[in-house]
């Protein structure tokens, strides 16, 4: 077995053979279930419900009254049971609006149609009052009918840092209550007019070479960001694990003794194999966590396995650009304090990708998208969502990525390798831009 | 520049900013041999030793190492215990030793059994499956020192190997040092105690500020008729020494102890000042002060660098 081999199987087995590598490996997925399972329970149960006065001025002297018999209705046991069976025809985000209405406890307080606004105001902000005092809704004249044809609506008014739910609520109740008088002044019927005006949403079929499938909503935005997810956790762990044991070799001053044995490049080779290989049992169990997930429930065929491909390739690409000049930064360093602010700026280009995200993903060929899969080391990150994108580049530009990608390793482990070659050796004050520059001119 | 020596330095300089670490180092090292490399703090032995073992690249000037024209050719065949010594912490002893073997390319045959014996060897035994970090420093340095020598290097090179030990573990790595001379090896150590050079080394080589300044075998340095001093205790407690004083090859006389110490000019011979001194005044005892190695450092540390080796030794003796 040559050198290399030998130090990457011992930072292999140094890092991976450990009770932090095991917990951390099991705490992602464990800290994601628990949030999946409890999380929304405990949003359920602990959620205090909103307590308070509502004061409503109804210049229409149409919408009040509605709202009265909105509030009485909804507190029914009859009512819940209408927005559960809502809930189960399809309609779950309108109901769950309606049952955070149902879910408060809250006093009508009824204004006079030609009630002072201003008046009211002070209303809501008038000492330390109990019940709270929650929200001023003013009902437009024109609310209901209007001369000109255009409809008015209503103002809200609330004190400073109010509950967001607050204003859900009220705008669902007025909403409701405005629509039945609308309906009723024009002599409709609003059960029917809401039958006419409901469309239920379908799910759609996806349709290949392989047959018909149920289209998984969302799959288009989770894939590559699972993807791009795996590929940033892979170049963390490895990148992280370079930095810490480089200058854990540092300070405890053994690096002289390997550089006895070896040349520093086959030290630095050596690590970049070993954590290689850490991150790729990492995502190798996490990717097959996800595939047996997707078999377990017959998605499997939604996933194209060439994503995986390109996964390995720019993993590599991100590990040998970024884990090379993390290694560079725990060179040059004597403790993990001093490696904090060189790791900072690598760091930041690391979670990058977090923030393209969304926008990468909104306008996958847009010209941010283009410009970020070009641009080393975040290329990789910006191919691999597009990749993962329902619209993804074509091969000319994947490659033309990869080559670019490629360059950069050479540069980055070029200039990582002379920082490194000078910088294991120096103790002392850690250097400044000056002297990196230095370095590279020296080495 | 591919030679028979050990090791085969030419005008080795190394820069660091405007200092001048090694400056035009020229050595060399007979296969076989068991040099001392002694010099002040800061003289430039570590930085010299570090370019032996290619761990730093000379700016100038030719180096060989084991016939090779770079230790990255030989690595394999040298062994290397640091000045800034370290351990894998988190590493158990044997794996530690087992790794460093492997690195150094021993066959896995026989490994487990060489590893175990060393760990004996040094009184150690017992201590294999604890962790680096639970020993105490004397232990981490014998650990550290078998590291350096598990392969059977030819080439064994040791900086300030006998730092931080206590008189047993100083006294069994004088033994370590020995046997691997005995068994043929050339070993280069460097080391800031001077009795220790004095007693283990054919050679001594000193560099001061970069520059060597001594380049001799140890009997040569501490030769008796280089002598420049004598001591000598008179025969009555209270005797008068003036007229010691006055002979002509007489420099100093200084009461020493009991005793008197007597500095002698440039060119005296020292038989004929012992006659001459004995013919002055009856004394009880009277002998060539010899010089030892700390006389030599001291005199060339504290002198100008710049100034010849012989020259050096002949100020060390008058300082002395």
């Amino acid at each position: 077995m040559s050198k290399v081999l030998r130090i990457a199987a011992r930072e292999f087995a140094a890092t991976v053979f450990t009770k932090g590598f095991v917990v951390g490996l099991l705490i992602v997925p464990v800290v994601g279930g628990l949030v999946a399972i409890i999380g929304p329970r405990l949003v359920d149960d602990r959620a205090p419900a909103v307590e308070g006065e509502i004061a409503i001025v109804d210049r229409t002297d149409a919408v009040l009254p509605r709202v009265r018999d909105a509030m009485a209705a909804r507190s029914s046991p009859a009512a819940v049971t209408e927005l559960v069976e809502r809930a189960r025809a399809g309609g779950a985000a309108d109901a769950l609006v309606e049952m955070l209405g149902a879910t408060t406890e809250l006093t009508l307080i009824e204004r006079s149609s030609s009630a002072d606004v201003e008046q009211e105001k002070r209303w809501l902000t008038e000492g330390d009052s109990t019940p709270r005092r929650l929200a001023l809704a003013v009902v437009h004249e024109n609310a209901v009918e209007s001369a000109s044809g255009e409809l008015g609506s209503y103002d809200l008014y609330v004190p400073s840092r109010q509950d967001a739910r607050t204003e859900v609520i009220v705008h669902s109740l007025l909403r409701e209550a405005i629509l039945d008088a609308r309906a009723a002044a024009r002599g409709l019927d609003r059960a029917e007019l809401s039958r006419v005006l409901t469309v239920p949403r379908v799910r759609s079929v996806s349709v290949g070479d392989g047959g018909e499938s149920d289209t998984v909503f969302g799959l288009n935005m989770i894939v590559p960001m699972v993807f791009m997810g795996l590929l940033m956790m892979g170049v963390m762990f490895a990148g992280q694990g370079m930095l810490t044991t480089t200058v854990e070799e540092k300070s405890n001053r053994v690096v002289e003794v390997l550089l006895s044995a070896v040349s520093p490049m086959q030290l630095m080779g050596g690590k970049l194999l070993g954590h290689m290989a850490v991150a790729f049992l990492a995502m190798g169990l996490y990717l097959g966590l996800g595939l047996a997930v997707l078999a377990a429930f017959s998605l499997f065929g939604l996933l194209d396995l060439k994503l995986i491909l390109y996964l390995v390739i720019f993993f590599l690409i991100a590990l040998f650009t970024l884990g090379s000049l993390m290694m560079a930064a725990g060179s040059a360093v004597n403790d993990m304090r001093e490696a904090q602010a060189l790791q900072a700026p690598l760091i930041m280009l690391m979670i990058l990708p977090i923030i393209l995200w969304m926008p990468i993903l909104r306008e996958p060929n847009g010209t941010l998208a283009y410009v970020v899969s070009f641009v080393p080391p975040v290329n990789t990150f910006g191919m691999l969502l597009r990749l993962g994108s329902s619209s993804p580049p074509p091969a000319w530009e994947v490659w033309l990525s990869i080559a670019i990608g490629v360059a950069g390793v050479f540069g980055a482990v070029w200039v990582a390798a002379k920082v490194f070659r000078i910088g294991i050796l120096m103790f002392g004050r850690p250097p400044d831009l000056r002297t990196l520059v230095r370095w590279l001119r020296a080495a | 520049m591919r030679t028979t020596a050990a090791i085969d330095l030419e005008g080795v300089t190394k820069t660091f900013g405007s200092l001048k670490a090694v400056d035009a180092l020229d050595l060399t090292i007979p296969r076989g041999a068991l040099y001392g490399f002694i010099g002040p703090n800061g003289a430039g032995k570590t930085t010299a030793i570090r370019m032996i073992m290619s761990i730093l690249l000379p700016d100038l000037g030719r180096l060989s190492v084991l016939g090779h024209a770079s230790a990255l050719e030989a690595k394999d065949r040298i062994g290397y215990l640091p000045e800034e010594r370290g351990l894998y912490r988190k590493m158990k002893v044997a794996p530690y030793l087992t790794f460093v073997a492997r690195l150094k390319g021993v066959p896995e045959r026989g490994l487990r059994e060489r590893v175990h014996s060393a760990i004996e060897r040094v009184g150690l035994k017992g201590v294999e499956s604890k962790r680096c970090e639970e020993l105490s420093k004397g232990m981490s340095q014998k650990i550290q020192i078998l590291a350096a020598l598990i392969h059977e290097p030819d080439l064994l090179i040791l900086d300030e190997p006998f730092s931080g030990l206590d008189p047993v573990s100083t006294r069994l790595l004088k033994d370590m040092i020995l046997a691997e001379h005995r068994r043929g090896a050339t070993v280069l150590f460097s080391t800031h105690v001077m009795p220790q050079a004095e007693e283990l080394c054919d050679h001594v080589v000193m560099i001061h500020r970069g520059r060597k300044v001594l380049d001799d075998p140890v009997n040569a340095i501490l030769r008796p008729q280089d002598a420049c001093a004598l001591t000598f205790d008179p025969l009555e407690p209270h005797a008068d020494v003036s007229r010691v004083r006055a002979l002509p090859e007489v420099a100093s006389c200084a009461a020493v102890g009991g005793g008197y110490e007597v500095a002698l000019r440039d060119g005296a011979d020292p038989a004929r000042a012992i006659q001459s001194v004995v013919a002055a005044l009856p004394v009880a005892r009277i002998e060539l002060k010899r010089p030892t190695l700390e006389d030599v450092f001291v005199g060339i540390a504290a002198g100008d660098a710049a100034v010849s080796p012989p020259e050096q030794r002949r100020a060390a003796g008058a300082a002395a």
